[in-house]
């Protein structure tokens, strides 16, 4: 109490002042009366009381100074001390400063993103009243809502504040000299009130506009309003060109609105009334909903379940098969990077760990070197608590120091994290505010405490008179307590690096696959088109071949074709198939990978064909090709080829003939075996749709001549993501690459911050033990001999913390065993080479201050002192 | 602070009130510095410039506890009465003062026979 009164007197001087008042003029009162009793007159009396008391404000001042003075001046001056104490070692204050930020500096700047991306709400108001909300068909095996169900969902449930549904497609906007490709999201009623976000500028659409035929309306994005037309407030009103129609702006949305997609440009709506629209069977939008204040996502997934086998009695065909799912939308978004940013969080809190651990070393030496300066503190009267706490402070002036360098670290890291990490949800969320400064200083609080404490504690223990007197040749225990730190950095260092060292080997076994085809020399783009256009089937595939024609005549191209999905870019099309020719009812299911694909696929990627016959282009469009994985696991004794082959449920797909089998091919991603496939051939050029083509020499060369040409022939579309084939595939793996490439970098630090550690602990045993070194050298030891006594120690020690390393490592990989390819994660390969390294960084580590040792001059070492 | 010429009786000051307040009587500050005045034969007269900031210091030392009450003429004053912890450091400070007059007698008296050797 008596601390948190004298705070809140500094605080509260007023009412301090008022108490004093009360009580001098007390005592003033009472000197007067007692001083007019002895016959002084009045005003006599008055005088010489006061003079009696001292001057009156002084009195007051002293006595608040006595409040605040003592604790604030022991505090000020055992951080006086220690800054001039410091200023001494300008070497050590370097090491542990530097070893302090490097720790800091990395966990905040991991921290910063995990607030970000995994803490932090979503920026829209209630975030956690978001959710999306997805359709389930068993055979469909798409997630997206029939816009009649959105609407029956809307009015029968009792739990969302609204649902809504989207969906995207990449539009050419025509008002300028070329066509420019815009992202824009069709969007169903209610859209803003479940985002509960406004324009900035303008005005949510209309009920007139909402409806299909009702006046065109699109409101844009910030960036879109600042890129084009100079953020001039005066836009509302003005046109857009979408491809035949000019739609008038009706609105700009916040910068800090960037849904459904980063990058979106435009949102208009997408009429769900409209008549083709109405069929139960189609399938559009992605859902999202909003829920009423205090439900939870279990009663909502309840509520909608009841509202769907409601629906299904009412219509038995499709809505009986039907279900829905819910699941928050912060999951959705953030869920995918959950765990790689946790391992980097636990990667980076080991290396602050290590850090500290150094720092405790450093720090303990430095206690010990000092021994006698404390024992001199203590004989003069100074209590134990009193050079702790003067210890202490130089602790935290060194964390303090850390902290801030380390902050301007996190600032810089922050960036190359950002161009490392661009495909991360949430990452432009990422910045250093006052929250990750409050991190930071309590992570140099916690530093303090777990570097300090032992050393002083320890430093100051058994320091009376008697240890003035001993030796300086005689070494404390404190150097086994320096070992023990060493070691437990070594074992720290040991897990990091095996855990790199395994996401390394991954990421080199990943690049040495063979995919079954060849991504090299590939260039890929896409062309803007609209979900409307693939109604009219036939125009759509008179686009997409006229597109391939002119690819292909380009000199320099060899192959050319359009894709819905790209090879070896994790993306997942499982379908469901029948045969017509009928299966017993004891065979499995036929489950796939489908992928649609033109005919000129499998040449232009250079996939072989195993048997049967190429698909052709043929008007009817209803052949197709399946891989060998697919023949094996479904056909096996028999042949695929000549089957028919139909999706149920799927009304888009017709019923389609087997042609041929081609080769195995990783087309569901890299990292994962080849799985049964069908490839559909035909290409309906739907949003999304890529197109390839084989280029002769370097696929980036090429880039200008294929935009000019696809110019020529598509003057109102705009192109774009042109992109090498190779390209888009490591752009797919970005996010395991920035994790192996954080995670080697934290594990070479730690790896470093041990051998500081082990090299700085050598040096002061070997400066410990300089007089005894000198003896022994003077009475004839070979200076190998010294060599070999300090290197086998610090051997030993780096031999033992890695065997612990190396335990904790088996114990803890089995986190990463999900993120791993091709390699277990008890590798013997990778934990020797792990040993190795560390055992020979180690071995020079601990060899300068040995050979140090052994070059001192006996003579002069044994005159010191 | 500046140095006064009683500063060496700072820590005697804080004696003497303590030795005060033993008794177990609340009192105010001018009665504390009556009292000591009283018995020490007027010898001793309580520098009241320090007084106040002395009891301010032994209250937030928890030596002293201070609360508000009214004198016999029914005037405001502040009473001050011995803590636990008080009575604890007068024994402290009691024991300190008799080795220091103790040790300063001897000093005085070995210096008395150097003199006459």
């Amino acid at each position: 109490m008596a601390w948190f009164q004298r705070l809140w007197n500094v605080v509260r001087p007023a009412r301090l002042q008022r108490e004093l008042d009360r009580e001098l003029s007390f005592h003033l009162l009472e000197r007067v009366e007692e001083l007019q009793a002895s016959g002084m007159s009045r005003d006599d009396a008055m005088r010489t009381a006061r003079l009696q008391l001292g001057n009156y404000t002084v009195q007051i001042e002293r006595t608040r100074e006595m409040d605040i003075h003592q604790r604030l001046d022991t505090t000020l001056r055992n951080l006086r001390h220690a800054v001039r104490a410091l200023a001494k070692a300008p070497g050590f204050t370097a090491t542990v400063v530097a070893t302090l930020a490097l720790g800091i500096g990395a966990n905040s700047a991991v921290f910063s993103a995990i607030y970000a991306v995994l803490l932090r709400p979503l920026p829209f108001p209630n975030a956690d009243q978001l959710v999306t909300v997805a359709q389930v068909n068993p055979k469909a095996r798409q997630p997206f809502v029939a816009p009649v169900r959105l609407a029956d969902w809307n009015r029968l449930n009792k739990t969302f504040q609204a649902i809504t549904g989207y969906y995207i497609q990449d539009e050419s906007e025509l008002s300028g000299e070329l066509p420019e490709r815009l992202t824009r999201a069709f969007v169903a009623s209610r859209f803003l009130q479940v985002w509960g976000v406004a324009p900035a500028l303008g005005r949510d659409f209309s009920p007139m506009e909402e409806h299909f035929g009702g006046p065109p309306a699109v409101l844009i994005s910030d960036r879109l309003w600042r890129r084009r037309f100079n953020g001039d407030p005066s836009v509302i009103g003005k046109t857009l060109r979408l491809g035949r129609s000019f739609v008038p702006i009706i609105g700009v949305m916040p910068a800090s609105f960037q849904f459904p997609v980063r990058g979106v440009d435009l949102w208009s709506m997408s009429a769900d009334d409209a008549s083709f629209a109405r069929s139960r069977e189609l399938t559009w939008y992605n859902g999202v909903g909003r829920l009423k204040p205090g439900v939870t996502i279990e009663q909502a997934r309840a509520n909608l379940a009841a509202v769907q086998s409601a629906l299904g009695l009412e219509f038995p065909k499709p809505d009986a098969e039907i279900s829905s799912r819910i699941e928050p939308l912060k999951e959705t978004t953030v869920g995918g990077v959950r765990s790689s940013l946790w391992i980097l969080f636990g990667s980076v809190s080991l290396l602050l760990l290590i850090a500290c651990t150094n720092v405790a070393a450093l720090l303990l030496s430095r206690a010990t070197a000092r021994q006698q300066e404390i024992a001199v503190r203590f004989s003069l009267g100074a209590s134990r608590g009193s050079v702790v706490a003067h210890l202490l402070a130089e602790a935290l002036i060194l964390a303090v120091s850390g902290a801030v360098l380390g902050l301007l670290l996190a600032a810089a890291a922050a960036g190359v994290f950002r161009s490392l990490a661009k495909n991360l949800p949430r990452i432009e969320e990422i910045s250093l505010d006052w929250r990750i400064v409050i991190y930071s200083l309590a992570c140099a609080i916690v530093a303090t405490l777990v570097c300090g404490i032992f050393p002083a504690i320890r430093g100051t223990r058994n320091n009376l008179a008697d240890s003035a007197r001993r030796s300086r040749t005689s070494v404390s225990g404190g150097s086994r307590v320096q070992f023990a730190l060493v070691g437990v950095q070594v074992a720290l260092a040991v897990t990091l690096l095996t855990g790199a060292a395994l996401l390394v080997r991954s990421f080199q076994q990943l690049g040495r696959v063979s995919p079954g085809f060849q991504p090299e020399r590939v260039l890929t783009f896409q062309i803007s088109s609209s979900w409307g256009e693939t109604g009219d089937f036939k125009a759509s595939k008179r686009r997409v071949d006229r597109t391939l024609e002119g690819l292909r005549a380009i000199p320099g191209i060899d192959a050319a074709a359009s894709a819905y999905g790209l090879p070896g870019v994790p993306a997942e099309f499982q379908v469901e198939l029948k045969t017509e020719e009928g299966r017993a009812e004891t065979e499995p299911k036929i489950i796939a990978q489908g992928r649609s694909v033109s005919p000129t696929y499998f040449a232009t990627v250079q996939i072989p064909l195993l048997a049967g016959e190429m698909c052709r282009d043929e008007a009817s469009g209803n052949t197709m090709m399946v891989n060998r994985a697919f023949a094996n696991a479904y056909f096996a004794g028999s042949s695929p080829i000549g089957r028919h082959l139909s999706q149920p449920g799927n009304i888009y797909i017709q019923t389609t003939e087997v042609r041929g089998i081609v080769g195995d091919a990783r087309e569901t991603g890299m990292d994962r075996e080849p799985v049964p496939t069908v490839y559909w051939c035909y290409s309906p050029g739907q949003p999304g749709t890529h197109f390839l083509a084989r280029t002769h020499g370097e696929p980036r060369a090429m880039a200008e001549t294929v935009r000019r040409t696809m110019h020529d022939i598509e003057p109102i579309r705009s192109v774009y993501d042109m992109t090498p084939l190779v390209d888009q595939i490591s752009d797919a793996y970005s996010e395991n690459r920035l994790r192996t490439i954080l995670l080697a970098f934290f594990a070479s630090a730690a790896t470093m911050l041990a051998c500081v550690g082990l090299y700085g602990t050598i040096s002061y045993i070997v400066n410990v033990r300089k007089r005894e070194v000198g003896l022994r050298l003077a009475l004839g030891a070979v200076r190998t001999q010294i060599v070999g006594q300090f290197l086998s120690q610090g051997l030993v020690v780096s031999t033992l913390g890695c065997l612990a390393g190396l335990a904790i490592a088996v114990a803890f990989t089995r986190l990463l065993s999900g993120m791993l390819y091709g390699v277990s994660a008890t590798d013997p390969v990778t934990l020797g080479s792990v040993v190795m390294i560390v055992l020979v960084v180690s071995v020079l580590a601990s060899l300068v201050p040995s050979i140090r040792a052994s070059r001192l001059d006996p003579m002069q070492v044994l005159r010191e002192d | 602070m500046g140095t006064r010429k009683n500063d060496i009786l700072q820590g005697t000051l804080v004696l003497l009130v303590l030795k005060t307040l033993a008794s177990g009587r609340r009192m105010h500050g001018y009665a504390i510095t009556a009292h000591i005045h009283g018995l020490s034969d007027q010898l001793l007269r309580v520098e009241e410039g320090s007084l106040y900031p002395a009891l301010h210091r032994m209250e937030q030392e928890g030596w002293v506890r201070a609360e508000w009450g009214t004198t016999e003429k029914n005037r405001e004053a502040r009473f001050y009465s011995l803590t636990q912890k008080g009575r604890k450091q007068l024994t402290q400070e009691q024991e300190s003062w008799s080795r220091l007059t103790e040790g300063v007698a001897r000093v005085m008296r070995g210096a008395v026979r150097a003199e006459v050797k």
